[in-house]
């Protein structure tokens, strides 16, 4: 080799060689749609390790048993909240969403003849009871499983799915951490918390230039994770979130949280809660005489919002996984066909529960009845990879979460408008601080 | 910059060199070819092999005999292996399976376990006592009589048991509910969740004890350990508080979803689905696929014997002292397989026939010159090559 032609190597070589000695693995992309400006640690240094850039493979055995021959019904397992719980009607809903989709698939006869049974299991009761109900789920030789809602109890279960080798096809529970497992028994199909939390920081800071936010969220895990996302991002775009406040679930009165929160004079109030005590929330702010936007998560996207707040639901903001609205002929049969057998409207659990669970369906119709055949088409990143539901697309990231675009919502004429969430994108606007001496 | 002046200066120097003297490449391959060693089963590995190195830092197992429902286990899906004595105790999908004087014998709910879903097993060096975890609740079984305890007749956290560890006197679990601890002398339950406990979340998979602490794996809050001696609590966590990163090498345990913790020779071993750490009690090593010897970053079980930890990975078997790594994969298809020495750069293969039964390894443990290990399919029970 000639010197100049070596020299020349050396220089290429000593310009890539800091970035080499990371021994972990270089970044190529952002995983579960994290805006640039967002990834963690990013505008300081690379991480040593990126995970979740691809997709887990299942290498236990198992593939290549076969079925029983004498089968009467095709079991298939659901998990949700359905007795003892505050969030009993949404359970309800997810489970009905599930039901609608067995029975039109055994209205079409089933698999191969043999009709389709959904085993019904609470995730309600003492400690870790969605994992002992997991358990059963695999005596009764179900051959995957749906749900549930609660963050706990889907954590829970998800880690008996890996011993048990049943896949769990969430359809409720937007936990991020939930994917984060890296248990190759879980997918999800409803989009998660880290989206809400891009989309809202988007809005809050960026379109409706708020700087001071006060958050008041629910003590319990949903509040706790679910906002976690806002929050950092909120720090990363340069500002930190002025004031936490938590509740309890089933709590109705919040004034010293709200009295605190007036104190520290917010621009803005985000509530991370259900519908019930987000309205009263909201009522409570207006009560006080505090005229700030309120924006919120998606569980506020429900009918009794609407109904206990009343007209001071008027300009509230919300996210939302999907436009109950959209102009799309499958969704609109959805609607009516849910309405005519259960006599109320789906909701968001509902619409992602009857998607999940026609995905199974369609996915044992492919493979036949094996557990990990089963597992292996949902999560072969081809087959369901785009798969149109009621609740629009299918799009895996590499841990199998949804991570579709999203929608926001606002209260218009006491009604909730969708419109496409923007993507949030870099702007000087979020990144200016205040001069110095600047007061709020 | 370091770095790059250093560039520079080796750039100097390469071209003060005379033209014409280009060097071939003369560095021989690492890998010894297949025929370079003669098949494990038959021999023991050869004194005069540079492997032999290796193989004196660390054990190398072979000589393997696989076992399944063809041979008397009553499921192919083995969750936990543990060697008492002359007996073998094999944990199951279908019950718990004991080897002992060549014949299988299988216990069931029929004999009185709690589920036949056996998932941890562990003997009370104390008593002798064979305490089993199983997906519906503990069995203790003692003189041939099985008692079961459960949420409902005792302070059992919850009934699935993930793994269940002897410490003298004491008996503790980690369960989908909580960490529990069992008194056998008093008969009392303590039970540790978030309430109580420097835990996130009340979901515990591993525990082991050792040097008067307790390490429990917390799923989501890394490794909890509990001091018998002052009784309290201290939690060690990924210090990066992502879940999609680990920012640091070396900085603390690489996840904070960990699924088994294990104590020996004054190290602590902890193994998650993101790669593996060790602390010696001040600093903390992480290991990855990508920068050591280690089959995979999915880490089912682990357990560490002396100075050597064994690591249950879904693609392989690993050991290792921290320095060189014995890695065991079977071959896709066929029963032969190899063993995989990595020290530091340097990799070398002895070829294994038979293998060990399957890739997905879930539980192990040796005892003298003896390895046994839990698989999807099936059991393996490997004999030190000398």
């Amino acid at each position: 080799m000639k010197p100049r032609v070596l020299l020349l190597l050396i220089l290429i070589l000593i310009s890539v060689l800091p970035f080499s000695l990371l021994n972990g693995q270089e970044k190529t992309k952002n995983y579960g749609n994290i805006p640039d400006e967002l990834v963690a640690y990013d505008k300081y240094m690379k991480a040593y390790k990126y995970h979740f850039l691809e997709p887990i493979q299942f290498y236990g055995s198992g593939r290549e048993k076969l079925p029983p021959a004498d089968l009467k019904e095709i079991r298939i397992g659901f998990l949700g909240p359905l007795e003892g719980s505050v969030i009993l009607p949404l359970g309800k809903q997810m489970l009905q969403g599930t039901m609608l989709a067995i029975e039109e698939a055994n209205k079409k006869g089933g698999y191969k003849g043999i009709p389709y049974k959904l085993m019904i299991h609470n995730d309600v009761g003492l400690w870790g009871a969605a994992a002992n109900e997991v358990v059963k789920m695999d005596d009764e030789k179900v051959w995957a499983f749906l749900g549930t809602i609660d963050d706990n109890n889907s954590h829970i279960a998800l880690r008996a799915t890996l011993k048990l080798e049943i896949l769990n096809i969430n359809t409720g529970d937007p936990d991020p951490t939930f994917t984060e497992t890296n248990i190759p028994w879980g997918i999800r199909v409803i989009p998660d918390d880290r989206q809400s939390g891009y989309v809202l920081v988007d809005r809050v800071f960026k379109q409706d230039k708020h700087s001071r936010v006060a958050v008041i969220r629910a003590n319990n895990r949903y509040g706790r994770v679910g906002i976690l996302h806002f929050n950092r991002s909120a720090t990363r775009v340069g500002y930190p979130i002025i004031i936490e406040e938590r509740f309890s679930d089933g709590e109705t009165d919040f004034k010293e949280q709200l009295e605190r929160i007036k104190k520290t004079l917010p621009d803005a109030i985000v509530l991370w809660g259900n519908a019930k005590e987000s309205a009263l929330i909201l009522k409570q702010i207006r009560d006080l005489g505090m005229k700030q936007p309120v924006y919120g998560s998606d569980r506020m996207v429900n009918p009794e919002f609407l109904e206990i707040a009343g007209p001071l639901a008027e300009g509230v903001v919300t996210t939302c996984q999907y436009n109950p609205d959209a102009n799309d002929p499958k969704l609109k049969a959805f609607k009516v066909n849910y309405l005519k057998r259960f006599g109320q409207e789906p909701d968001v659990f509902a619409a992602h529960a009857y998607d999940g669970t026609n995905m199974l369906i369609e996915a044992i119709e492919k493979v036949g009845l094996n557990r990990v055949l089963i597992r292996d088409v949902l999560t072969d990143m081809k087959t369901f990879q785009g798969y149109q539901g009621v609740t629009g697309k299918v799009i895996f990231d590499a841990t199998w979460n949804n991570i579709r675009p999203i929608f926001i919502t606002e209260v218009t004429n006491g009604k909730f408008k969708f419109s496409p969430a923007p993507p949030l994108e870099k702007s000087e606007q979020i990144y200016k601080r205040p001069k110095s001496g600047d007061s709020y | 910059m370091v770095i790059i002046l250093a560039g520079i200066a080796l750039a100097g120097l390469i071209l003060s060199k005379k033209p014409g003297h280009s060097e071939k490449n003369t560095k021989r391959d690492n890998l010894p070819a297949a025929s370079d060693y003669q098949n494990s089963s038959d021999v023991d590995l050869p004194n005069s092999s540079g492997v032999i190195k290796e193989a004196k830092a660390m054990p190398v197992y072979g000589h393997w005999r696989n076992f399944t429902t063809k041979d008397g286990l009553p499921s192919d899906k083995a969750y936990t292996v543990r060697i008492d004595g002359d007996r073998v105790l094999v944990g199951t999908h279908d019950g718990l399976a004991v080897y002992e004087n060549e014949k299988w014998h299988t216990y069931t709910t029929k004999d009185g376990l709690a589920h036949n879903g056996v998932v941890s097993v562990d003997v009370s060096e104390l008593t002798g006592d064979v305490w089993i975890g199983t997906l519906g609740g503990l069995t203790r079984w003692s003189s041939g009589k099985f008692t079961t305890f459960n949420q409902f007749n005792s302070g059992l956290p919850n009934d699935l048991v993930y793994c269940v560890y002897c410490d003298g006197k004491d008996i503790w679990v980690a369960t989908g509910g909580g960490a529990g601890h069992y008194d056998t002398q008093t008969g009392l339950w303590d039970i540790f969740t978030e309430q109580n406990a420097p835990m996130h979340e009340p979901w515990t998979y591993g525990v082991s004890a050792g040097g008067s602490k307790v390490y429990i794996a917390a799923w989501g809050g890394g490794v909890i350990e509990y001091d018998n001696k002052t009784k309290r609590f201290r939690d060690y966590t990924d210090p990066d508080g992502f879940m999609e990163i680990d920012l640091q090498p070396d900085d603390g345990v690489v996840h904070d979803i960990t699924t088994a913790t294990s104590y020996n020779d004054s190290i602590l071993w902890v193994s998650t689905y993101f790669g593996m750490s060790r602390y010696d009690g001040k600093n903390w090593k992480g290991y990855f696929n990508t920068d050591s010897g280690l089959a995979s970053n999915f880490i089912n079980f682990l357990r560490a014997e002396g100075r050597v930890v064994f690591v249950c990975s879904d693609n392989g078997l690993s050991s290792t002292d921290g320095t060189t790594w014995v890695t065991y994969k079977k071959d896709d298809n066929s029963e032969n397989g190899k063993a995989i020495i990595t020290t530091g750069n340097e990799k070398k293969e002895i070829p294994l026939s038979p293998s060990i039964s399957h890739n997905f390894i879930i539980g192990v443990d040796a005892k003298d010159d003896i390895l046994w290990v839990a698989t999807s399919k099936g059991v393996s029970r490997g004999e030190l090559l000398k």
